[in-house]
């Protein structure tokens, strides 16, 4: 279970990305976080594992509190937390496979990365991350020679390696096209239905958090304006969120 | 050019300027306009001074320059002709004995060379102050011949010198034996020597080479040792990396003044230096390039690093990876290319350099440049400068090629 107490993050230069957010997201959620941009939504994903640090509040993951944690600790803390992002920020130069396999730095010893070995089952954990994400022919191209929904599936991969018990998505698919988008969204649905795992997305297309969330919370101007079930948000919900002059454009 | 609304002749009036012109001083238009403020007139009054200051610290003198011209003649003729191939030489020898008074029968002494071609001496023997015939016949055409008198103590006496055989390879001098020369048994030798027709490498051009070698490799080696030091240095001197921490700011700091110091020391002055540590010779050169090449490369790897994507390194990072494990799996696999672009660039650099750091002691070609400059020797001075030029070219050309490839 996540919980988030009171959390707030003041930008250096005075701007207030998240203002007093509180939530709970019980285990096996599927999270949508709707909102306009620079309504909090990436800053509230990065502070759960501090790649933003927080400026106060408290984040707890279970019985671990990831606001108080030393370096060493939260390195370990963030092995269980698996993270996908809207550019996919894979290592273009280099293969897939070993994009792969850097889900796994968190687990492998310093010496062994720096020689550029891992245990042999992480070798076979990651090729059966490919093929589950359908790509397992891909292993040893260079990253960049794929498709963004291919790429975006091998980070899927690499976040898998982690064994987490919570994935965060931001944006996952914002630079991809359509059906490409819910390609993606489907691998996310099933991890999240197969293995269990809590997923907290950020989504722009309102269609596609009605299609896979199971909670939807909206932000706007860094504080939680709603939150529910996707089927609750009708036209002036929609419009409370996104503004008065907000049109809906569906994703199918 | 922003052109103005309304266009002004130079001779107008100030007021008219002023009343015509835009709130951002658009409205002037020409030198004359340009002096109209009062800033732009104490930066050109500024400027004059600083240049009549220039032109009287420096004194310039283009009227020596034009004058004295001519005096450069024979420098710039000798570069035009660098010393690079000599014709290959054939040299053949041959005596024939000559009896210096006495009485015996007047009896022609004769010498066969080996390729061909006789010396003949006659009379013999021959009385001081006669007439002595030497000839040469049937030898190689056109070949340079030194004469010499060789007495029985292997006392050679030059004859005639750069003397030449003729199209038919015959040449034959006749003159009076010199009262001083003394009764007794004599040699007449003649030293031939003949162009083949085939060119070899001059002994400049093999030292030049043997130098620009050197110089390339004492490039290489010093590109090489400050690679070691300047890539582990980057990373610490890189913003993206170390600007998360007070200990890492100092860092920064610390090392991009570092970077700044070690580029901002002439190569030349620390290849006095450093002859003066581990004495004249190649190494001077090596650590002269080292120390330069420290700041040089560690300041555009640091750049590099800092203008990497950074989402990898969130993502690598947001894995649980330790700052080691984000160097090697985000960091290097980015900048790896352009590490390897800029030390082929650096390489090509202190190739350049290494020519200037032998005028000071530091190895390579400059060392034998500078001594065929002191010495006047203008051929050979162009034989160096020459292949620098073509080995500069070359490692440029060579560099961009593989640089293009890379990135």
């Amino acid at each position: 279970m996540l919980r988030i107490q009171n959390l707030r993050k003041v930008f250096p230069g005075g701007v207030v990305a998240l203002n007093d957010v509180s939530l709970t997201v019980p285990d096996g959620q599927f999270l949508v976080i709707i909102g306009l941009s620079g309504s909090g939504k990436s800053t509230l994903l990065r502070c759960i594992n501090r790649l933003v640090e927080p400026t106060s509040g408290q984040i707890w993951l279970d019985d671990v509190e990831l606001t108080r944690l030393s370096p060493a600790q939260l390195r370990e803390a963030r092995k269980r937390i698996g993270m996908i992002f809207q550019q996919f920020n894979l290592v273009k130069r280099s293969s897939v496979l070993t994009n792969v396999l850097a889900g796994r730095l968190g687990s492998t010893s310093p010496f062994q990365s720096l020689i550029g070995q891992f245990p042999p089952q992480d070798y076979q954990r990651a090729y059966a991350n490919l093929g589950r994400v359908g790509i397992p022919e891909k292993a040893a191209q260079r990253a960049d020679t794929l498709s963004g929904g291919q790429q975006q599936r091998v980070a899927i991969a690499r976040a898998l390696m982690q064994e987490p018990s919570l994935m965060l998505a931001d944006e996952p698919v914002a630079s991809l096209d359509p059906a490409t988008s819910h390609s993606v969204m489907k691998y996310l649905e099933e991890i999240n239905q197969q293995d269990g795992i809590t997923v907290l997305c950020n989504l722009h297309f309102l269609s596609l958090a009605r299609r896979y969330a199971t909670r939807v919370i909206a932000l706007k101007a860094g504080e939680i304006v709603f939150d529910g079930l996707p089927t609750e948000i009708d036209e002036t919900r929609f419009r409370e969120i996104y503004g008065e002059d907000a049109v809906e454009v569906e994703i199918r | 050019m922003a052109q103005p609304d309304v266009v002004q002749t130079p001779g107008q009036a100030p007021s008219a300027d002023r009343r015509n012109a835009g709130p951002t001083g658009y409205g002037k238009v020409g030198p004359a306009a340009f002096i109209t403020s009062w800033r732009n007139f104490i930066f050109v009054i500024i400027a004059l001074v600083a240049l009549a200051y220039g032109w009287r610290v420096t004194q310039v003198d283009f009227v020596a320059l034009v004058v004295n011209l001519p005096k450069s003649e024979r420098i710039f003729t000798g570069l035009m002709q660098p010393d690079v191939v000599t014709r290959v030489v054939e040299a053949t020898s041959i005596q024939a004995p000559v009896q210096v008074g006495g009485v015996a029968a007047d009896q022609p002494s004769t010498a066969s060379l080996p390729n061909g071609g006789t010396l003949t001496v006659s009379p013999s023997p021959v009385q001081p102050g006669a007439q002595l015939t030497i000839a040469v016949t049937e030898a190689q055409p056109n070949s340079d011949l030194t004469l010499l008198l060789v007495d029985g103590t292997n006392n050679a006496r030059p004859i005639r010198r750069n003397e030449k055989t003729d199209a038919s390879g015959s040449y034959t001098l006749a003159f009076p034996l010199p009262l001083s020369v003394s009764p007794g048994a004599y040699q007449v030798r003649a030293d031939l020597s003949t162009p083949t027709g085939a060119w070899q490498p001059s002994e400049t051009f093999l030292i030049s080479l043997d130098k620009m070698i050197e110089t390339i490799f004492l490039a290489l080696m010093g590109t090489f040792f400050a690679l070691l030091v300047s890539i582990p240095l980057s990373f610490l001197g890189a913003r993206n990396l170390m600007g998360n921490s007070t200990a890492g700011w100092a860092t920064y700091y610390a090392v991009r003044t570092l970077f700044n110091v070690l580029r901002s020391i002439e190569t030349l002055i620390l290849a006095v230096i450093m002859a003066v540590v581990v004495g004249l010779g190649p190494f001077a050169g090596v650590m002269a390039i080292v120390i330069h090449s420290i700041g040089a490369m560690g300041k555009l790897y640091s750049e590099s690093i800092e203008s990497i994507d950074p989402g990898p390194i969130e993502a690598i990072t947001a894995t649980g990876a330790n700052r080691l494990q984000v160097v090697l799996f985000a960091v290097l696999p980015q900048v790896v290319p352009q590490f390897l672009s800029f030390t082929m660039y650096r390489w090509d650099i202190n190739v350049r350099l290494s020519t200037v750091i032998g005028l000071v002691g530091g190895g390579g070609i400059g060392f034998i440049l500078i001594q065929y400059i002191n010495l006047l020797q203008w051929n050979q001075a162009a034989t160096a400068l020459w292949l620098i030029g073509i080995v500069v070219i070359t490692m440029d050309y060579a560099s961009a090629i593989i640089r293009e490839k890379l990135v």
